[in-house]
């Protein structure tokens, strides 16, 4: 083969592979992959901030996502919606991971969304909120999963057994709070702030993490369904990494990420002074002790687990694999 | 009568055997998971599993619905009555009536929560909110629809107003009535369920429910909502005897023979 030869052979094979290249690109941009993200809450809310960032300035879509955001019908439908393959991806309570996983639901959390327990019982301010006059008072709880399996801390702390309170659940708090039916309210930082904040104008009083006697575990995670994963690995994988994208810019434009959320959820029936100091009061909460985001480890799993068993939720505890993968969380 | 009776029976059974029939079909050949949907037989042993837990949630439940039935009927025939008698008022109140049902229910439950608490109160409203309405317009319906014949005779007779009122007017509310109760006593139990899903301070069947759902404990979802059904069924069924008791002319076109002085008449 003469040297014009090879010269030629090889311009045709670096025009054939560009060409191939380009058309991938190309087809990538055309049909992007849709993802269902699947929340926890029948509504949006500050929580969304990295979800509605990563659409709203594109990053998904570099990504090669395209995400839908999709809402329950309550709250306790969000893992349904995934088994029945009406959505992809979810948003869960860790107790609620381990109740799919006690219901051999097919789920498996793949990234933690929040890395701390933030949950805790809140006041009106100005109100006298400790362990030791939680006797006899009313406390509100929503009846889902996580608050069922935190108040019996509480309780245990306070040296009280359930019948010494009055749970009411209902739908919302904040009126009941506020009208002086219920004397506290059971929440996680970055709601009960801002909500009574925004109601009085002046900071609850609260009893939140270890202080209430709660497990240090996180609050919420990323699931799949296992067949989901197994299937779809490159997907979930790029999701994860979008997300994380997505948070770290929301963390560093939090206005305008906060702005992008109103923008996409005008009546969503938040506040902009809300959804701004709920998701300036969940960024800390975001990454763990190392700085890093998402990553599970086994011993939250079997701490949450224990836990559940202790008051009754769960009857067994599994291997913390049963609940989690790191698989697809992206390196930082 | 008796193979009457037995043939109703019989069709309800039926009724049920078939409905749970499709249940178990769905479940079983849509092999769908236990926590979507149980298969009947799950469910009925969830509520047998916790039926110490249940029962007092469902006999509170049933106290909710029948006290707000009560409430609501009382109030529906009294309006009835009272807006038949007053034409004026019946001017004003009826478009007030209508507007009452228009409002979603589910929207005045976290008002009535605030003002009244989370025990009875607000689910005795609730219900009685649901059931006056049918009751109100069926009454008034029957008062209006009077035979203006027998109006006409009474009057000729010589019948004072409450008379009349008493022997023509009542029978004839009567029937209308039992279809108010009856339309009101099947959505009782809902507006009950309604109430404790809004608030319940403690336990109740909807609670019950709401936390068997977080637990994707479909059996016991499915248990409580065939409670739920039972304690709306036994209520109509209650409603359905005490019209067949209250209503003999509408089985007999013929008055009963009566015995005068040792002779038939």
């Amino acid at each position: 083969m003469s040297q014009r030869q090879i010269r030629r052979a090889v311009l045709a094979l670096a025009i054939a592979s560009s060409s191939i290249a380009v058309a991938g690109v190309a087809a990538s941009a055309a049909t992007p992959t849709n993802v269902r993200f699947v929340y926890d809450f029948p509504g949006p809310d500050f929580e969304l901030t990295p979800l509605v960032v990563g659409i709203a300035e594109g990053i998904y879509q570099q990504a090669g996502l395209k995400v839908s955001l999709l809402f329950p019908p309550d709250t306790s439908t969000t893992s349904k919606m995934l088994t029945t393959g009406s959505a992809d991806v979810g948003f869960i309570t860790t107790s609620d991971m381990a109740v799919a996983v006690q219901a051999k639901a097919p789920l498996v959390s793949i990234a933690n969304y929040s890395m701390s327990n933030n949950w805790g019982l809140f006041a009106k301010p100005g109100s006298k909120l400790t362990l030791a006059n939680l006797k006899g008072k009313k406390i509100f709880s929503w009846g889902d999963t996580w608050t069922n399996a935190m108040l019996p801390f509480v309780l245990k702390k306070a040296g009280l057994k359930a019948s010494d309170v009055t749970v009411v659940t209902a739908s919302n708090d904040i009126p009941l709070l506020m009208s002086g039916k219920i004397d506290f309210t059971t929440s996680t930082s970055n709601y009960g702030i801002p909500g009574i904040l925004e109601a009085t104008k002046a900071s609850p009083v609260s009893i939140v993490g270890a202080a209430a006697g709660v497990p240090n575990v996180p609050v919420w995670v990323y699931s799949v369904t296992r067949d989901y994963a197994k299937n779809h690995p490159a997907t979930t994988r790029a999701f994860l990494a979008a997300t994380l994208k997505a948070t770290q810019w929301a963390i560093k434009n939090p206005a305008k990420a906060v702005a992008d959320f109103v923008k996409k959820y005008p009546k969503s029936g938040y506040s902009s002074f809300y959804s701004t100091k709920g998701w300036g009061i969940t960024v800390p909460l975001l990454t763990n002790a190392q700085g890093k985001f998402f990553t599970q480890t086994d011993a939250q799993w079997t701490l949450l687990a224990n836990g559940m068993k202790s008051n009754g939720q769960l009857k067994s505890v599994p291997s913390a694999s049963t609940y989690y993968t790191n698989a697809f969380i992206p390196q930082q | 009568m008796k193979s009457r009776l037995l043939r109703n029976v019989l069709g309800s059974l039926l009724s049920f055997v078939l409905v749970m029939g499709i249940w178990q079909a769905i479940v079983v050949w849509g092999q769908v998971a236990p926590y979507i949907a149980p298969r009947p037989l799950d469910a009925f042993r969830a509520i047998s599993g916790d039926w110490s837990t249940l029962w007092p949630l469902t006999l509170w439940t049933l106290r909710e619905t029948v006290y707000g039935f009560l409430a609501g009927a009382v109030l529906g025939v009294v309006f009835g009555i009272v807006m038949h008698k007053i034409a004026m008022l019946q001017r004003v109140l009826y478009p007030i009536l209508i507007v009452t049902q228009a409002i979603p229910i589910v929207a005045l439950a976290a008002p009535l929560v605030l003002m009244l608490g989370f025990n009875l109160g607000p689910k005795i409203v609730i219900v009685a909110w649901i059931v006056f309405f049918p009751v109100t317009v069926n009454v008034l319906d029957g008062l209006t629809h009077v035979d203006g014949d027998l109006l006409t005779l009474a009057r000729v007779l010589g019948a004072r107003r409450w008379r009349t009122f008493l022997v023509i007017e009542v029978p004839a509310a009567i029937a209308p009535l039992f279809s108010g109760l009856k339309i009101g006593a099947t959505y009782a139990v809902t507006g009950a369920i309604i109430g404790e899903m809004a608030a319940s301070s403690g336990s109740s069947l909807a609670l019950y429910q709401h936390n068997a759902n977080a637990n994707l404990n479909a059996a016991a979802v499915y248990g409580t909502t065939l409670i739920m059904t039972a304690i709306g069924i036994s209520w109509f069924l209650l409603i359905v005897s005490l019209e067949f008791w209250a209503t003999p002319w509408r089985r007999r076109v013929t008055a009963r023979r009566r015995r005068i002085g040792g002779k038939h008449k």
